[in-house]
């Protein structure tokens, strides 16, 4: 696998923040990002159900397969050089239950979560 | 000739010994896995594996010949069979701690190495077309 196409909710602000990060890391696999239930995320994958890429983070390899939720967000870590380690470690038996309830509860709070930060942020000033 | 003159003697044989046999069976066993990590470049292998060898009897000779002086007077050859055991297990002990300091040196390389190709740490949850491409997983199914 050489790309991974990362389908993600564009109206979160959460969702921009992480993309930025995943952006600036260094990379084993390449990530292209696309706006969830975009005209360009309809003609890259015609076959796909676009409703379900809006509730949860989507990825999708080079070669059609399809990680929808918390293995998303592994496979993010995994596209990258220096935690590629992480989503293995964390993808182990023993913790991939705890990671994907972890990274469910953040996803499903996505927007909460965005305004949480606003108000800590406006507080800080 | 007293005793402990002889027992430095040993001391000195026995260790020097060892020291060579362990470096030897190192350089010998770790090659194969210094090809693997270097994904089958051999002269950096070789090369690698000839610096930790250097670095291993720098080590243990530093530690032998730092280990040598007994301190006590040894009066018959049962005080300086005594004492060369302990001085041999010493240094057979720190041998046995640099070899599995240089496995885990070893094993450590590999492990990085290796995860530059790790497959994708979970099986996907379906397949779709994608513009361009035919279905064709390549790998584990839903």
């Amino acid at each position: 696998m050489r790309q991974l196409t990362v389908l993600y909710d564009a109206s979160c602000g959460l969702c921009k923040r992480a993309q930025g990060w995943l952006m600036s890391k260094p990379k084993h696999v390449e990530l292209i990002f696309v706006a969830a239930t975009s005209d360009e995320a309809r003609r890259r994958f015609p076959q796909l159900n676009h409703d379900l890429t809006l509730t949860d983070l989507t990825v999708i390899g080079d070669d059609g397969a399809v990680y929808f939720g918390p293995k998303a967000w592994l496979m993010c870590l995994w596209a990258l050089r220096e935690y590629r380690e992480w989503s293995l470690r964390l993808s182990s038996p023993a913790l991939l239950p705890t990671a994907k309830r972890v990274i469910s509860t953040i996803s499903q709070n996505r927007y909460q979560l965005e305004g949480l930060g606003r108000v800590a942020l406006r507080e800080a000033r | 000739m007293d005793v402990i003159v002889v027992s430095y003697g040993f001391y000195l044989a026995i260790s020097i010994a060892l020291t060579v046999w362990v470096a030897h069976t190192l350089h010998k066993n770790g090659r194969i896995f210094l090809v693997d990590v270097f994904h089958g470049n051999e002269p950096l292998a070789d090369s690698v594996n000839h610096l930790l060898v250097v670095g291993f009897y720098l080590i243990n000779f530093g530690y032998v010949s730092l280990a040598l002086k007994l301190g006590y007077d040894v009066r018959n050859a049962r005080e300086g069979i005594e004492a060369l055991s302990w001085k041999i297990g010493m240094v057979l002990v720190v041998l046995g701690g640099m070899h599995f300091f240089n496995l885990y040196i070893f094993s450590r390389m590999r492990r990085r190495a290796s995860i530059a190709d790790a497959p994708p740490p979970v099986a996907p949850d379906a397949y779709t077309a994608v513009r361009g491409h035919t279905y064709a997983p390549t790998h584990g199914s839903v």
